[in-house]
């Protein structure tokens, strides 16, 4: 063995680095919950990749699930809820692609979803859930099975590994060797991580090492994980420190219920035509940006 | 207190009155205003060992400490505050927290089913789509108790048969499955209070004043367990309006 003081790689990714190896067919997690925190920056550039057939795992979406669903890259969806609370009860382009038929969607309640990913992340077939017991969920997801648990002969179901190819996740801060902490809740995301291949961590700041040493209770690592700098990358979702952006919210619901010319307009503003994410905040306006700060 | 009570007041006084001294936590789900309410209102009264979950936030407000105040989503980060956070992944790691909730529905049976997915066409797909289950199932299956909250109280809502469940109502059923939790405790909606007699069936419990029985049966797409003379639901108290009014919803969300 060499004696020299190794270098520690970076991981740091731009995000056509980091989406680069997402390939037609991919099972894909995304991290955040109903209107906090999702990596909108990874999703917008997933959206505008050309990528297809994806499987996408997003255990309470909504706008993310929105934008991937209108560019034509999902297949699958397994999620336990899309929408936008009070703006959106049900998300309209999500609604529409399942009421035609143009994506398979799985029903998943959120234990399902938690179950299925500690199974990937701990290599088992399956991981054994009640709740759903009773329900019609095995009757319409028939990846969820009713089984007699061979302990005491109880009706459980059994959810099956969620393995991800990849888990985008936000967090608002990670040092160039993807240790990343966030100061909100947490979500799903470590778990997500847990699940996948790869993780690709979309941050506000990218920090020391010695930063994050300050507080290492709240590191998540992973194994292979990749860390792309995107401020304000949650918009129009909230982080720690900046509240949803309600406009934005309505207008792509707006577009979105429209459909046709409308949501195109919206996915060629706010997608295709915004080259990378620093565009994409120009679109959105400094002030717009500014004004939702806490 | 000079203004009637409207029916999103109504439903929150409704609701504070009936939690029990055994309920711990409670948690409070995306757009449901009179719940919120009606946690508040009896966590700074009567239930004082209470811990609400309002967005991430958990929160005890015993003590006059005051109501956290409205955000326009759930998941607001100025949320996250209280004497804890609910993290998605942990939360049901121990299922028996929170112990109530409160859920709506697409749909509502007989024997208490309530249908969150959507309606199917028959065909494998959908005639109509939801936004998917949520943790409705997790939290029927293992919660102390639920309160059902239906905006709506008409023959295709409160019909005989849900075309899906998403919460087994059903007592009979959750008894024989062996889940652990205490099922539906009672049914709001606006024209009256409903429960469930011995064998499982949705009866009424109380109408709410100037509802008649005749409304009611019309309005229900299913024979209603029916008391001979049934009940005016209690009003809401002039003590009870102005708890509610100045401490609880000072946003005046259910104006």
């Amino acid at each position: 063995m060499s004696l020299a003081a190794g270098e520690r790689t970076s991981a740091l990714a731009t995000v056509e680095e980091a989406l680069a190896g997402i390939g037609d067919g991919a099972t894909v997690g995304i991290g955040g919950a109903v209107t906090a925190a999702h990596p909108m920056a990874l999703v917008r550039a997933l959206a505008a990749s050309g990528v297809t057939g994806l499987t996408v795992v997003a255990p309470t979406g909504g706008l993310d699930v929105e934008l991937l669903i209108a560019a034509g890259c999902v297949d699958t969806l397994i999620a336990a809820y899309v929408g936008m609370e009070g703006a959106a009860g049900v998300a309209p382009v999500y609604r529409r692609a399942v009421e035609d038929g143009s994506v398979t969607f799985k029903d998943y309640d959120e234990a399902h979803c938690i179950a299925g990913l500690r199974a990937a992340a701990q290599k088992l077939p399956f991981m054994p859930c009640r709740a759903g017991v009773g329900t019609s969920y095995t009757e319409i997801t028939p990846d969820l099975v009713g089984f007699a648990d061979p302990v005491a002969g109880q009706k459980l179901i059994a959810v099956p590994a969620l393995e991800l190819d990849v888990a985008l996740i936000f967090a608002e801060t990670a040092d160039e060797y993807g240790n990343a902490q966030t100061t909100s809740a947490g979500h799903m995301d470590s778990l997500l991580g847990a699940a996948a291949k790869r993780v690709v961590v979309q941050v506000d700041r990218v920090v020391s090492n010695d930063e994050i040493r300050k507080d290492p209770l709240r590191t998540w690592y992973w194994k292979q994980t990749q860390v792309v700098r995107a401020p304000f990358g949650t918009h129009p979702y909230s982080s720690a420190t900046m509240v949803a952006d309600v406009d934005h919210l309505k207008e792509a619901i707006g577009a979105g219920r429209e459909g046709g010319e409308a949501l195109d307009a919206y996915m060629k503003r706010f997608v295709h035509d915004a080259p990378d994410h620093d565009s994409y905040l120009e679109e959105i306006g400094i002030r717009r940006i500014a004004s939702l700060q806490i | 207190m000079s203004a009637d009570p409207t029916m999103g007041e109504l439903f929150a006084v409704l609701l504070a009155r009936d939690f029990r001294e055994e309920d711990r936590s409670l948690q409070v789900g995306a757009n449901l205003p009179m719940a919120r309410a009606a946690a508040v209102m009896a966590s700074v009264t009567s239930r004082p060992d209470l811990r609400v979950i309002l967005g991430m936030g958990v929160n005890n407000l015993s003590g006059g400490r005051p109501a956290p105040p409205v955000y326009p989503f759930l998941f607001d980060p100025r949320s996250m505050v209280g004497e804890a956070v609910m993290v998605q992944e942990r939360v049901f790691d121990d299922v028996a927290r929170p112990d109530v909730f409160f859920v709506g529905g697409l749909q509502l049976d007989r024997r208490g089913n309530l249908n969150l997915f959507g309606i199917p066409d028959g065909e494998g797909g959908w005639k109509l789509r939801g936004p998917g289950g949520v943790a409705l199932a997790t939290m029927s299956t293992n919660c102390a108790g639920y309160y059902i909250i239906m905006p709506r109280h008409d023959a295709r809502v409160f019909v005989e048969k849900v075309a899906l469940i998403t919460a087994l109502g059903d007592r009979t059923e959750r008894e024989r499955l062996g889940l652990p939790g205490g099922g539906p405790r009672f049914v709001l909606s606006p024209l009256g209070v409903f429960d469930f007699d011995e064998s499982g069936d949705m009866q009424v419990r109380s109408l709410h004043a100037g509802v008649s029985a005749d409304q009611v049966r019309e309005a229900t797409g299913f024979e209603l367990g029916f008391f001979n003379d049934p009940p005016t639901t209690e009003a809401p108290s002039d003590e009870e309006l102005t708890l509610l009014r100045e401490r609880v919803d000072v946003e005046r969300t259910l104006a």
